[in-house]
């Protein structure tokens, strides 16, 4: 996917910078994304699509408009394509988002809303929904084992609390792992069901937060699976994804329950283990090589003060 | 002996219109463009919220009326920063939406809906200088705005100016 710069976006559209930022104010787009030292990286596909939009418009908000239908037919080819079974062409749909959007956007603006359509149209029991959700989830394994190897020290446990890959909350949680993956995180994922073991699992792979993600198994089952966790490796910082009812965070625990969205769950993640504190700023913390392992200081601050 | 010749009629020759110049306007601000020979350069450079658009002279809004741009569907395409006041709605929500959802006809003379939909549509068609209908926002009574109505673009459409100093 190729990327522009503010100015060589602005150039495009033959308009200002600043012009480009007060769209982005007003319209909500084009909605760039952002590199490692914060600046907006639009889409070459996004511009495009607004200045053929500009072109023929009678206002920027109606050339906003054109541009985003333009974009959004993948989401509806992609629903054509796994409403009529046809797995060649759902992958050809996601593949031609991919040429326009970032994995994650195309993820997040795509893939799980055309998903959620699904679901809502046919319900959790239908074969439609089975049919798409076992795609989906795999073809997010699939972009997972693509992903670069682990570049940040940062080692994040996710205890898998949704039901199997037709949980409607299944491929959210995968989405969440395969953004932490793409961030530079070590991943690991174990269902909360099979707590026995679990020590030995965690005297290999060292883990400085966990996730507790989807709301299929009860609170028992994941109290057992996080006390097991914790007798194995001591207080952790613990975050919540996808379990419902349960507020910003936990008094007794401190444990922070995540926003919906997989890829503000994972920027918010990076941020606690980082920092401490939503909000804090990761690229204050140096990345290291794949090779090396080091804990960040911040988390072991955590650590001490955490529980599970 | 002859006749003579008779005396020739006078008959009323309608004087034909001047033709006004074409004169360019933001279709946000309604401020005219710091150079208007520049014609590739669309978006505003006041506001840089809205596109350069082209009507006639004595169709083309001054910057303090509220105005609407509509489209051969009867769409609001572009609605200006004082009309967006004026209607109590953001341009954003507006577009896309059927004309007759911001203004009805208010004229009893007239015939109603359809008077003003055919004056919108002959106006995108281009045809007619600009012509004058009596609107009020809909679901308001008591309330009668004067509007122009004429062609502008491009692509073609319908300018309809919503203050003409009477309201």
């Amino acid at each position: 996917m190729r990327t522009l710069k503010t100015s060589e976006a602005a150039a495009l559209l033959n308009v200002s910078p600043n012009t480009l930022r007060a769209w982005e104010r007003r319209f909500g787009y084009p909605k760039p994304q952002r590199s490692a030292g914060k600046h907006r990286l639009y889409t070459h596909g996004e511009i495009a699509s607004l200045r053929d939009a500009l072109q023929e418009g009678l206002s920027i908000s109606s050339a906003v408009s054109v541009a985003r239908e333009a974009l959004s037919s993948e989401s509806h080819s992609l629903l054509g394509a796994l409403s009529s079974f046809e797995l060649e062409r759902a992958d050809q749909a996601l593949e031609a988002a991919l040429a326009l959007r970032s994995l994650e956007r195309t993820v997040e603006e795509v893939l799980l809303p055309t998903l959620d359509e699904l679901r809502e149209r046919h319900g959790d029991g239908s074969a439609p929904w089975a049919f798409a959700a076992r795609w989906g989830t795999e073809w997010l394994r699939r972009a997972q084992r693509l992903a670069p190897p682990p570049t940040r020290p940062m080692a994040v446990l996710v205890g898998d609390a949704t039901r199997d890959d037709l949980d409607r909350d299944a491929p959210t949680v995968r989405a969440l792992e395969l953004f932490c993956a793409r961030a530079g995180a070590h991943l690991l994922s174990l269902p909360v069901t099979g707590p026995s073991g679990i020590g030995d699992v965690l005297e290999t792979h060292r883990v400085d937060a966990v996730v507790i993600a989807g709301g299929y198994a009860n609170d028992d089952t994941v109290a057992r699976w996080a006390y097991a966790v914790r007798a194995a490796t001591g207080p952790l910082p613990i975050a919540l994804f996808r379990r419902p009812g349960r507020g910003d965070r936990v008094r007794s625990t401190g444990t922070r329950a995540l926003p919906d969205s997989p890829t503000d769950a994972q920027r918010m993640l990076i941020e606690i283990l980082f920092t401490g504190e939503p909000g804090g700023d990761p690229l204050s913390v140096p990345l290291r090589t794949p090779t090396r392992r080091q804990r960040p200081a911040a988390s072991l601050a955590i650590r001490r003060r955490a529980l599970v | 002996m002859s006749r003579p010749a008779p005396r020739r009629a006078l008959r009323a020759i309608p004087t034909p219109q001047e033709a006004q110049p074409l004169v360019g306007f933001c279709g946000h601000c309604g401020q005219r463009p710091a150079d208007p020979s520049e014609v590739t350069k669309r978006v505003c450079d006041h506001c840089h919220m809205g596109l350069v658009l082209q009507a006639s002279a004595d169709l083309a809004p001054a910057p303090q009326d509220p105005f609407m741009v509509i489209d051969r569907s009867l769409s609001i395409c572009a609605l200006s920063r004082e009309g967006e006041r004026l209607l109590g709605v953001s341009e954003t929500q507006a577009i896309n939406r059927h004309v007759a959802e911001f203004l009805v006809p208010a004229d009893a003379e007239a015939r109603g809906q359809e008077d003003l939909v055919t004056v919108i549509l002959t106006a995108t068609g281009g045809d007619d200088g600009p012509r004058h209908v009596v609107v009020r926002p809909t679901g308001e009574f008591g309330v009668r705005l004067w509007v122009r109505v004429g062609h502008c673009g491009p692509p073609s459409a319908a300018l309809l100016v919503m203050a003409d100093g009477r309201v």
